[in-house]
């Protein structure tokens, strides 16, 4: 009887992620990012007055990300870390799942659009 | 420890290690930090229904240093190490409740552990409660991921059972 609970267990968990994935995947109405690293908000702009640029962010280990700023969005364009997941993540879209690079703990996301 | 099982456990580990770094070479369809198939974790559920608590725990360490060296990525130790801990406490606990027909239920199970110990080493390194939005997305492919792995595991046992 144990292993039924912990199987109902499981598919409850699984459907309720499911559900949630969906929400948390929307895009965003939001215009104003913020880059965070290590917790510390270092830079927030508007996307939609800001002309195109590129930010270098250096990391704590010597590494770097390479932020990129073109036609209302942005990305990662660069990283020297070995994973590249940041890169790979492509534009920012939702408002729930920023682009992470773990290995430089660096976090670009949406936030709250000041008036 | 015999050599016999010395062996046994070593081989294991290195199984575990060569699937590692083929699973390194296949391109990842899904660009979000953390997801990943996990084919080593098929070592990992064989040997939590196969071998005492301490042994696997020697293969899961092993597999973890060595898989962290092989992929050039020691950052990510932190993160793998977390889910790794959470997954086989999981796991040898479930191990108790569940029979051997079952092992891809104990695996699932234990990808959604591994999952949530993940976030969790994210949630205090990053110092910010921002990547628990990928603990849902972690979730689902996390367990379709056990699922998978862990049927690899399952169809394993019933050949050796024969």
């Amino acid at each position: 009887m144990k292993n039924r609970r912990i199987l109902i267990a499981a598919a409850g968990i699984f459907l309720v992620s499911a559900c949630l994935s969906v929400w948390i995947l929307r895009r965003s109405e939001k215009q104003t990012v913020e880059i965070v690293q290590d917790g510390k908000v270092l830079d927030t702009f508007d996307l939609r007055r800001t002309a195109d640029r590129e930010i270098r962010v250096p990391a704590a280990d010597g590494g770097y990300n390479l932020i990129t700023i073109a036609n209302g969005t942005v990305c990662i364009s660069e990283a020297d870390c070995p994973d590249q997941t940041c890169v790979k993540m492509g534009t920012l879209k939702s408002d729930y799942l920023p682009i992470v690079c773990l290995p430089h703990r660096l976090i670009v996301r949406f936030a709250e659009d000041t008036p | 420890m015999s050599i016999r099982r010395l062996t046994e456990l070593a081989l294991l580990s290195s199984a575990a290690l060569i699937m590692f770094v083929i699973e390194l070479r296949i391109p990842n369809p899904f660009p979000i930090p953390g997801v990943k198939l996990g084919l080593a974790n098929i070592v990992t559920v064989y040997a939590v229904f196969r071998y005492r608590p301490s042994e696997t725990a020697m293969i899961v360490t092993v597999r973890l240093l060595l898989g962290a060296m092989f992929s050039g990525n020691p950052s990510a130790l932190l993160y793998s190490a977390a889910g790794a801990v959470c997954c086989l406490l999981g796991m040898l606990l479930l191990r108790k409740f569940l029979p051997e027909q079952q092992i891809w239920l104990c695996s699932v199970a234990g990808a959604m552990l591994h999952n949530i110990g993940q976030i969790t080493a994210a949630v205090i390194i990053m110092r910010g409660f921002g990547v628990i939005a990928y603990l849902p997305l972690l979730l689902v492919t996390g367990s379709l991921a056990g699922l998978f792995t862990g049927l690899c595991a399952q169809f394993l046992l019933n050949r050796l059972n024969r």
